[in-house]
């Protein structure tokens, strides 16, 4: 070790003036994932029913869709949102709907995974119990076998939640005010360059860190109901 | 009340019914016996519909089942069915079991349907578990309920795919009691079974399939006692 590195000398005084920042970032990434785990729950779960249909141009269409999501970077699918939905559309979609949209459409393809597991890890004769009873397909699917697949994977989709708070750091690169692209603005006002990341990786540590107790706790409660 | 003719349903290469033809009755208790494997399973559920038959006709009450045109939610709201592995829904009490179908398909008043069921309930012997879950109860408690949840619809026929198969021995007898019951209050009934003594108590029919066919049929009375075909000798030697 060299006697510069052990004289480094701490600063963290830039809380006290941009303390603020780091509000406003954690406010932005939990509401942005947030938002986006919502919307993918309910995309993912309609591309599972793609997935699992009995028509296969459809189980095409699901598969092709969480096969392109989920085989290429979510930072490459940021962009082609932020800057090919303006061209494509022909008018400007702005940073938070192109920061949701591509947080949500990735989201939903792992999703889709998640729920179709979780559909067809339940009996199959619930369904056919459902059926004999003269419900259709759909009505089935909706109170009995959705309800069951969900309890199945709730533990996933709370895993995926957390996977999702961590991506949502790559949204920083569009310019969208989250907790990383916060720290980074400070980086460059206060010319510090380590602890104002040093204070967001502690934040996204206890942000996700309660979130998995929390999600713990909620998982034993259903377990308890069992 | 249900005329089968000519069916015949294949998985791939296995052929398990090779042309079965049959007609049961209104107000008649048809047991069906035979090997496992003979496809006895698999004609009864062809009768809903949970399988689609490759081949034949189905006509029930009138109404040609087999026909692609024909409404088949609607037909089986009056077609009970009850499985071997119970399948009730774990996520719902013993009488949201009961009144779902009701309530969902029907569109009954929740209190209407509520009211029925905890009748139903009441008849299997069950009333006091009306808001326990099912995991709760035993395998015989499971299976009363549902035969409940199928009589909530108010079924013209029960279909019954070895109902006691899954219980332990000393449940099975309360289970045979419910459907007893309801033999002797005229419900017509399609009993895949086991319970050679049970067969031959509540059937007023007894058909005995091998190999995807009606090899003989008969009074289960006279079935048991003599026998025609040696394929029913031979079965009924080695379960009696």
């Amino acid at each position: 070790m060299t006697a510069m590195e052990l004289a480094y000398h701490w600063d963290f005084s830039f809380l006290n003036e941009y303390g603020s920042y780091y509000w406003t970032g954690i406010r932005m990434t939990l509401e942005v994932s947030l938002l986006a785990v919502l919307s993918g729950l309910v995309l993912g779960t309609l591309v599972s029913f793609l997935r699992l249909s009995g028509l296969w141009p459809l189980r095409l269409i699901g598969s092709v869709y969480v096969e392109i999501i989920r085989g290429t970077p979510l930072i490459v699918q940021l962009f082609l949102f932020n800057y090919g939905l303006p061209i494509f559309l022909g008018f400007d979609i702005g940073i938070f709907t192109a920061a949701y949209l591509a947080l949500t459409i990735n989201s939903a393809a792992y999703i889709a995974e998640i729920m179709r597991a979780g559909i067809q890890a339940v009996d199959k004769g619930q369904m056919e119990a459902a059926r004999s009873l003269g419900m259709s397909r759909s009505l089935a699917m909706r109170q009995i076998i959705l309800p069951q697949a969900f309890k199945n994977v709730l533990p996933a989709l709370g895993n995926e939640f957390v996977v999702v708070v961590k991506e949502s750091s790559v949204l920083s690169v569009i310019g969208f005010a989250e907790l990383t692209y916060q720290a980074n603005s400070i980086r460059g006002a206060t010319f510090i360059s380590l602890e104002p990341m040093l204070v967001s990786a502690l934040i996204y540590f206890v942000l996700i860190f309660t979130m998995s107790k929390l999600l713990g706790i909620g998982e034993r409660r259903l377990k308890a109901s069992d | 009340m249900i005329k089968v003719s000519g069916l015949k349903k294949s998985f791939g290469k296995a052929n398990i019914l090779n042309g079965i033809n049959a007609e049961i009755a209104k107000g008649e208790v048809v047991v069906v016996i035979g090997p496992s494997g003979s496809g006895k399973s698999t004609f009864l559920r062809c009768l809903n519909l949970l399988e689609s038959p490759t081949g034949g006709e189905i006509e029930y009450e009138g109404k040609l089942l087999t026909d692609r045109r024909v409404n088949i939610n609607e037909l089986r709201q009056s077609m009970g069915m009850v499985f071997q592995q119970f399948n009730l829904f774990p996520h719902k009490t013993v009488l949201e079991n009961v009144t779902l179908a009701p309530i969902k398909v029907q569109n009954m008043p929740k209190a209407e349907a509520e009211k029925i069921g905890l009748e139903l309930l009441r008849r299997v012997g069950l009333e006091e578990k009306r808001d326990a879950y099912p995991n709760r109860l035993s395998g015989g408690q499971k299976q009363r309920v549902a035969i409940a949840r199928a009589l909530a619809m108010r079924p013209h026929v029960m279909l019954f795919d070895e109902p006691t198969s899954a219980l332990d021995p000393e449940m099975v007898g309360e289970v045979l009691d419910v459907m007893k019951a309801l033999a002797k209050e005229g419900m017509t009934m399609v009993i895949v079974t086991h319970e050679m003594g049970f067969a031959r108590e509540v059937g007023d029919r007894l058909l005995f399939i091998d190999g995807g066919q009606i090899v003989e049929q008969g009074a289960p009375r006279d079935v048991f006692a003599n026998p025609q075909h040696p394929r029913t000798k031979e079965f009924l030697s080695k379960v009696l």
